[in-house]
């Protein structure tokens, strides 16, 4: 530490610490437009210009000590950008001086010499750094009333306006977009006064379309098309909450109107993503607004779902249930569902199903083909160690992605990793059988192209691999003697056998497994490629040893982040929605039926009653012909939505819910950090929020529920789950908590590996995308315009052989059935594989998934798209 | 006759571009004499000793300059050529590299030699272009000499040496911002520190050295520092090239010891003003430095004298100006250069070139106001000091020079909304004397 | 050319390198221990086999060297001599800066202006000059000068200037 002098004021700083931080810490405004917080010292504005000086050393090296008893202090003749200055110990620094103040102020008036005064059409106005500086600093009229450098607006595509008039050249986009994003979008053309920000021969932006450049913009030069003149930061509610996208848990800055979103934005200095927001957190927000909300409770009349009210619903409901469970048993009820909820309806909704109903029938992950053990996951992920977090991916030397392309399902991730590479010299190791975006040259990384089907082959080569270089320092006595024995168990991955199995070369495989052995800081990222796969649980058991093997999970802490489908799936796992284990993992004292076999189970007519909480199940569930047959038998269908889903068209009983910006609660994220969700406006007329729903029928059940608010119910969980303990919502503020607790026992053990069957046809592969992920991607205007309608991907290589063009309609057949779509050509696409986004596109009528994936035949279609047309 | 003591004695020899007639006059002697034979540090103390200062503006003593490389560094080594000549009023450079390529190729092999680096670039302003291709042959014909390449001259000390061609941009002679460009980025300055000889090119230590210091290094190196100092003085010590322009009888390339009298050099080396015109201002070191009136014609030409005055020797670009110039006319030329010039990283020179342009065109045009005089002075003082790299002073200081010796010119301007000397750029005719 | 915004001309939707020009890529790619050090050689070599950086020939540059296309733009936007637009088959480049100017620069260029009737940056219709005013050429003693596309001319005036004209095809 050392001490540094700001206007009088003494603040101790880490050495090294830049002048502008060491003033905040001290409490004194230094302004600053170009540089950022993610982003290297630049000092190209000059608006932070202040007086430096340091203790004057007489002959003997030492001090001056001057009248006064102090070091005199020698200050430099000229002024200095403090955002380029480090402290040092004894320097003062002046930012009130005259001399200061004068360069200050000449900075200032510079900044408005091309500046236009179109302040009250500007959308920045109210919250521009400029002019916000401008009033404090600045002079009262401009002495420059020549003629200003002017330039055309333009529309960089559909998210990104450009008035580069206003602009200050500060480069805070084009240098966040280059080194954050990793997408070189944006550019500087021309140079001198005609230095125009714009991107390669102004065509529209061919990117992420993040807007995270508007973000960063001190100014009105980027601005956001969907948000264009909607109204002005000052009429506008502005409430801190959690991003619903994905497992990221990025804190949004919603700014409400009356009973409307009209944006999103990031805060910089907040959250775990700060300024940053991926385009679904941006602009994906707009389905809170959406028309066709459901207002009131249905209920089932003959054919016909008729509106109904709360109570109506909720006597009927309880009715049904209280019936159903004397004449059948409680176990004739099941609850599916759940990973959209909050951490607290997550709670009530398993006290329902366990205490009040007694049925152990309950599962949130209706997605994979397979399901996998309560607590797995969290074993693959370090068993509760200390984990990864965000910021530890960037500092990484060696980041191993398994599976998962990043840029759809996690995308705070994958800038974490891009900085960190353009920043910090991390190396990227990607094993994904697309030539994802972290896979692309650019990021200097490895990619592992595995043949689709082999991913349980090539992680048990990436084990094999990192056991020959012995059993990793720092893990357990018993894992080591079980990581031992299992080294024997692989012996047969030899090379050949590797490059046979997965296409991809031993070698390959040898030196990523080294790289991540031998890597100081490392971080090993999987996600729904691991746990929707065919073979989920034994690839989730072979990730777990390979985790293990690499050194990336140790006695004290974990480097592996998983990423599940909703921004609570996390939170699902820890408030047991799954049929075998309870809140905080204890093993339930029955297994329950999973998701897969309660659907059997409905179609038999064993189960009678389905309880399904926000879940598309027809288009989300791995196998629609068994949800069509268990919603064709099932004698009570209850849905939690908020609009009326093909599934919910289905039910008796729909409840309408609040949406996530509607209600509050607690959200855990990849991190496991524990964060607050906040309500920043009031339910649509009619929906309430699922923990109330929940509530009501637990009380019309004879339950003694009193729960006043969300928090009460946190109260409980405090109460009653380890690993909560001691945590209140005063705590989560402002960063979260990440949850600690004892850790499970590890389990590494041997995985059977049985050759995916040599059948034919192309490998279908799925997952979510930037545009199209999860069901209200489609419901959201601006992410629906940007996504278009669902496509097949396919390779140059393969659209040749088979004879496909783009833009041809082609049938897609699987075992249980066919559908067509468009043809987009796709070079990251491997050979003898189609890729259809997931969401929208109803993959689930094709057929289920078994051992390596589903395969399907292609061919031109003649009628009219099935599916997303 | 001879045009100098050493970068020019032999200049105009017939055939000096190439190899033969080059060593015939004792070419690459120094690199036989000293690879192999002289440590690096011994030739670093023999360029310190000789007291040699950058000829390409800033004057920084070129020995002390190689010292602050790393000595052992796991990292490559690199030496810059800085052959940009941007500088207006400067063209000694390209004389010097046009007739006697060899010349630099010796010095930037010493320079190698001196700072332990094995790859070198010559860095040529786009405008170059032919010049570039009489240096690659002349780099083509040393290396077929075994004087470039693996084994330079038989001393197992490896040198290779490329030029590297820019494409208009004046303020890719700063050397941060050449080499951003030689890296392939636009060609903007960087943070210094760390310095180009920590961390320079591709972040490697790199010494960036003017041509013609490069090539007054052989001299140097086969003479020993006490011969070189015979010219010049304690301080400045040595020859220097000056590039004389504007209406004198014989404008050109001279090069004198350094401390030689302006006046001199003006009325007897270039014959005096052509006939008709009086010497009414002179810039002394490129148009970069303040101008400097008649009266101050015999400062000397050295770095101390000129700073006495307020001025610099900078580049040694000469320019002298008639009295039918007038200096509001002359100096909006000199800042809508800069103003053309300016990279746009930052926002005083930036903003400040093209504000204080287009208030000398305002007056120039007859339509000044009483305030713009004033005004001109502040804005050039809110940009001096306050500027990303010195091409914001560079701006500045031309406006302060101009003012403090003609501030009535100015006046006259907005007072008479016309010329103290009434003749607009247009009138003048090229004719020679 | 000098600069001002610049609007985008249309230009061939793809480029090759010719056979000779890949062997001076090679070449070219050899001098430097980082590819992107190619940049400003590799556009220059791009203005010569096509006369002007069409996107066509930026995005040949940038797949070269395995840079953002963006990224080439803004590089060959920085520079002067970079021509975005289809040059004529003479490019005269007029120096305007003071020593030039103190010689008669100025007079000079309106000549040329008058003389070929068009102005700053324009093109004559039969394609056979493009004018320019530009700054400094290092000539400053032999001003007033020009550049005839990297020839040097100098001690001009108006009547050898029209001889040379003349010369020009
Ligand atoms: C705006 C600007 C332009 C410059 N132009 C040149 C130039 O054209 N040639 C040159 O040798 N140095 C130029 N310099 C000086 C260089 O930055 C650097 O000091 C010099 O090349 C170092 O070499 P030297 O020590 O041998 O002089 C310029 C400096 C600035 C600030
Ligand atoms: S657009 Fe905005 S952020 Fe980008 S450089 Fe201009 S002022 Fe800076
Ligand atoms: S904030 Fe320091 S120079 Fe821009």
């Amino acid at each position: 530490m050392v001490k540094v002098t700001i206007d009088g004021r003494t603040v101790e700083v880490p050495a090294g610490t830049l002048v502008t931080d060491a003033a905040r810490a001290a409490e004194v405004h230094v302004p600053i437009f170009c540089s950022h917080s993610k982003l290297p010292p630049l000092g190209a504005c000059r608006i932070c210009v202040v007086e430096v000086g340091t203790p004057k050393l007489g002959a003997d090296r030492q001090p001056v000590i001057g009248a006064d008893g102090q070091p005199e202090i020698a200050w430099m003749p000229k002024v200095q950008t403090g955002c380029t200055t480090p402290v040092s110990d004894g320097m003062h620094v002046r930012t009130a001086s005259n001399v200061a103040t004068k360069a200050r102020k000449g900075v200032m008036e510079f900044l408005l010499v091309n500046h236009p005064l179109d302040c009250p059409v500007c959308d920045e106005g109210g919250e521009c750094q400029l002019q916000d500086l401008a009033f404090a600093f600045g002079h009262d009229g401009s002495r420059m009333d020549e003629a200003k450098r002017t330039f055309d607006s333009e529309d960089l595509g559909p998210i990104v306006k450009k008035e580069a008039n206003r602009c200050i050249v500060c480069m805070r986009c084009v240098r966040y977009c280059d080194e954050v994003m990793g997408e070189n979008a944006l550019t500087a053309h021309q140079r001198g006064v005609h230095t125009e920000i714009s991107s390669f021969d102004r065509q529209p932006l061919a990117c992420e379309q993040c807007g995270n450049c508007v973000e960063v913009c001190p100014v009105g030069a980027l601005t956001a098309l969907p948000y264009r003149f909607k109204a002005r930061p000052w009429d506008l509610r502005q409430h801190i909450t959690i991003c619903e996208w994905c497992p990221n848990g990025c804190s949004v800055r919603l700014g409400v109107r009356g009973m409307e979103i009209l944006r999103a934005r990031g805060t910089e200095f907040r959250g775990v993503n700060q300024e940053y927001l991926c385009v679904r957190g941006r602009f994906g927000h707009e389905f809170v607004n959406a028309a066709d909300r459901l207002t009131a409770p249905l209920l089932r009349t003959g054919a016909a779902l008729q509106p109904s009210t709360a109570d109506e619903a909720t006597a009927f409901v309880a009715a049904r249930l209280r019936d159903l469970a004397a004449t059948h048993g409680p176990e004739s009820i099941a609850f599916l569902g759940g990973e959209k909820l909050n951490v607290e309806e997550q709670y009530l909704l398993q006290k329902l199903a366990r205490t009040v109903l007694g049925t152990p029938n309950l599962d949130a992950r209706t997605r994979p083909a397979a399901a996998v053990a309560g607590d797995a996951l969290l074993r693959a992920t370090g068993g509760g160690r200390p984990g990864l977090t965000f910021d530890a991916i960037t500092a990484a030397n060696e980041v191993l992605v398994l599976f998962e392309d990043l840029q759809g399902e996690a995308p705070l991730a994958q800038a974490a990793v891009v900085r960190g590479f353009r920043q910090r010299g991390l190396h990227v190791t990607v094993a994904h059988a697309r030539r994802v975006k972290l896979a692309r040259a650019k990021f200097k990384g490895d990619w592992l192209g595995l043949r689709p089907g082999s991913e349980l082959a090539l992680t048990l080569a990436l084990t094999k691999a990192a056991l020959d270089l012995g059993v990793p320092a720092g893990v357990p006595g018993e894992v080591a003697s079980a990581l031992t024995s299992l080294q024997g168990s692989l012996a047969s991955w030899t090379p050949e056998r590797i490059e046979a199995e997965t296409g991809v070369s031993g070698a390959a495989v040898a030196a990523a497994a080294k790289r991540m052995r031998e890597a100081g800081r490392k971080a090993l990222l999987f996600g729904r490629g691991v746990l929707e796969h065919a073979q989920a649980p034994q690839l989730l058991q072979a990730v777990e040893n390979l985790a293990w093997a690499l050194g990336a999970i140790t006695a004290e802490s974990s480097s592996v982040m998983a990423f599940g489908p909703h921004h609570d799936s996390a939170g699902a796992l820890e408030m047991g929605l799954v049929p075998d284990t309870l809140p905080g993992f204890a093993p339930a004292p029955k297994r329950g039926l999973t998701a897969r076999e309660a659907l059997a189970a409905a179609a038999e007519g064993k189960v009678r009653a389905l309880w399904i909480v926000a879940d598309d199940l027809l288009v989300s569930a791995a196998d629609r012909a068994l949800v069509e047959r268990a919603l064709e038998r099932c004698e009570l269908v209850i849905v939690n939505e908020m609009f009326l889903t093909r599934t919910a068209a289905r039910a008796h009983v729909v409840f309408p819910v609040a949406a996530f910006a509607e209600k509050e609660g607690s959200v855990l994220n990849s991190e496991r950090r524990l964060q607050r969700s906040n309500r920043a406006l009031s339910p649509r007329r009619g929906a309430r929020a699922d923990w109330e729903v929940l509530q009501a029928v637990a009380r019309e059940l004879g339950a003694d529920w009193r729960y006043r608010t969300a928090e009460d119910v946190f109260r409980e969980i405090a109460r009653t789950v380890p690993g909560f303990a001691g945590l209140s919502y005063a705590t989560l503020l402002p960063d979260g908590a990440l949850l600690a607790g004892t850790p499970v026992a590890a389990q590494v053990k041997p995985v059977e590996w049985t050759a995916a069957a040599a059948g034919d046809g192309l490998w279908l592969l799925s997952g979510g995308t930037l545009f199209a992920d999860g069901s209200l991607s489609s419901r959201s205007a601006t992410l629906a315009k940007l996504a278009g309608a669902a496509r097949v991907r396919v390779s140059p290589a393969e659209a040749s052989r088979l004879g496909f063009a783009a833009g041809d309609l082609v049938e897609l057949t699987g075992p249980a059935g066919a559908a067509s779509y468009a043809v987009e050509i796709d070079d990251s696409v491997p050979a003898g594989a189609v890729f259809v986004p997931a969401p929208g596109a109803e993959l689930n009528r094709l057929g289920v998934p078994t051992g390596g994936g589903l395969r399907v035949k292609a061919r031109k279609a003649t009628g009219a798209a099935t599916v997303g047309a | 006759m001879s045009r100098g003591p050493l970068l020019f004695k032999d200049i105009d020899t017939p055939g000096l571009t190439g190899l033969d007639v080059y060593r015939k006059l004792g070419g690459y002697e120094a690199v036989t004499a000293t690879l192999g034979k002289t440590g690096a540090d011994q030739v670093i103390e023999v360029v310190k000793a000789s007291g040699l200062r950058g000829r390409g503006g800033a004057g920084f003593p070129t020995g002390l300059k190689w010292s602050f490389v790393p000595k052992q560094s796991p990292k490559a080594r690199y030496i810059v050529c800085n052959a940009d000549e941007s500088e207006p009023g400067t063209f000694k450079d390209r004389e010097l590299m046009e007739k006697n390529p060899h010349l630099l190729i010796e010095g930037m092999i010493l320079a190698g030699y001196a700072i332990g680096s094995h790859v070198g670039y010559i860095y040529l302003r786009g405008e170059f272009e032919y010049i570039q291709r009489i240096v690659d042959r002349a780099i083509a014909e040393a290396r077929a000499a075994g004087l470039l390449g693996d084994d330079v001259a038989g001393s197992g000390y490896a040198f290779q040496l490329h030029t590297h061609l820019g494409a208009g941009a004046y303020i890719c002679g700063e050397e941060t911002a050449l080499l951003s460009s030689l890296e392939g980025y636009r060609g903007q300055p960087r943070l210094k520190p760390p310095f180009p000889a920590v961390e320079g090119l591709y972040a490697c230590p790199t010494v960036v050295n003017n041509s013609e210091t490069l090539m007054t290094v052989p001299y140097i190196v086969r003479n020993g520092a006490a011969w070189y100092r015979q010219w010049g003085n304690e301080k400045s010590a040595g020859t220097k090239v000056f590039s004389v322009s504007g209406p004198v009888k014989r404008p050109g390339n001279y090069e004198v010891p350094l401390g030689y009298s302006m006046k001199q050099l003006i009325e007897q080396d270039c014959g005096g003003m052509r006939d008709g015109l009086k010497l009414k201002a002179v810039i002394p070191g490129g148009s970069s430095v303040p101008m400097l009136p008649a009266a101050d014609l015999d400062t000397p030409l050295d770095y101390e004298s000129m700073n006495a005055k307020g001025t610099f020797l900078g580049s040694g670009g000469v320019i002298v100006i008639d009295d039918r110039t007038c200096i509001v006319d002359a100096l909006w030329n000199i800042t809508r250069f800069y103003q053309h010039e300016s990279c746009g990283k930052c926002t005083p020179c930036r903003e400040g070139t093209y504000w204080m342009s287009e208030v000398l065109e305002r007056l120039e045009n007859g339509e000044g106001r009483d305030a713009d005089i004033d005004l001109l002075a502040d804005v050039a003082d809110n940009i001096l000091g306050k500027s990303f790299c010195a091409l914001g002073d560079a701006a500045a200081m031309p406006v302060q020079g101009a003012l403090k010796h003609f501030r009535a010119e100015f006046e006259h301007h907005v007072k008479h909304k016309t010329c103290l000397v009434n003749r607009r750029r247009e009138e003048v005719a090229g004719v020679k004397a | 050319m000098s600069h001002g915004t610049v609007m985008p001309v249309d230009g061939p939707a793809t480029l090759e390198w010719s056979a000779k020009a890949q062997t001076e890529v090679t070449d070219i790619l050899s001098r430097y221990p980082v590819k992107r050090s190619a940049v400003l050689p590799l556009l220059w070599l791009a203005q010569r086999e096509w006369g002007w950086l069409s996107t066509a020939a930026m995005r040949r540059v940038a797949d070269t060297i395995g840079l953002p296309e963006s990224e080439v733009y803004g590089v060959a936007t920085f520079y002067t001599m970079f021509n975005l637009q289809p040059v004529g088959r003479h490019h005269l480049q007029v120096c305007m800066t003071l020593s030039c100017s103190l010689m008669g620069a100025d007079r000079l260029y309106k000549h040329l202006e008058r003389k070929l009737g068009i102005g700053h940056g324009q093109t004559t219709s039969d394609g056979r000059f493009t004018l320019r005013k530009v700054e400094c050429l290092a000539a400053c003693g032999r001003g007033p000068c020009m550049q005839v596309g990297f020839d040097y001319h100098e001690n001009l005036t108006e009547a050898n200037v029209d001889a040379l004209l003349e010369k020009l095809k």
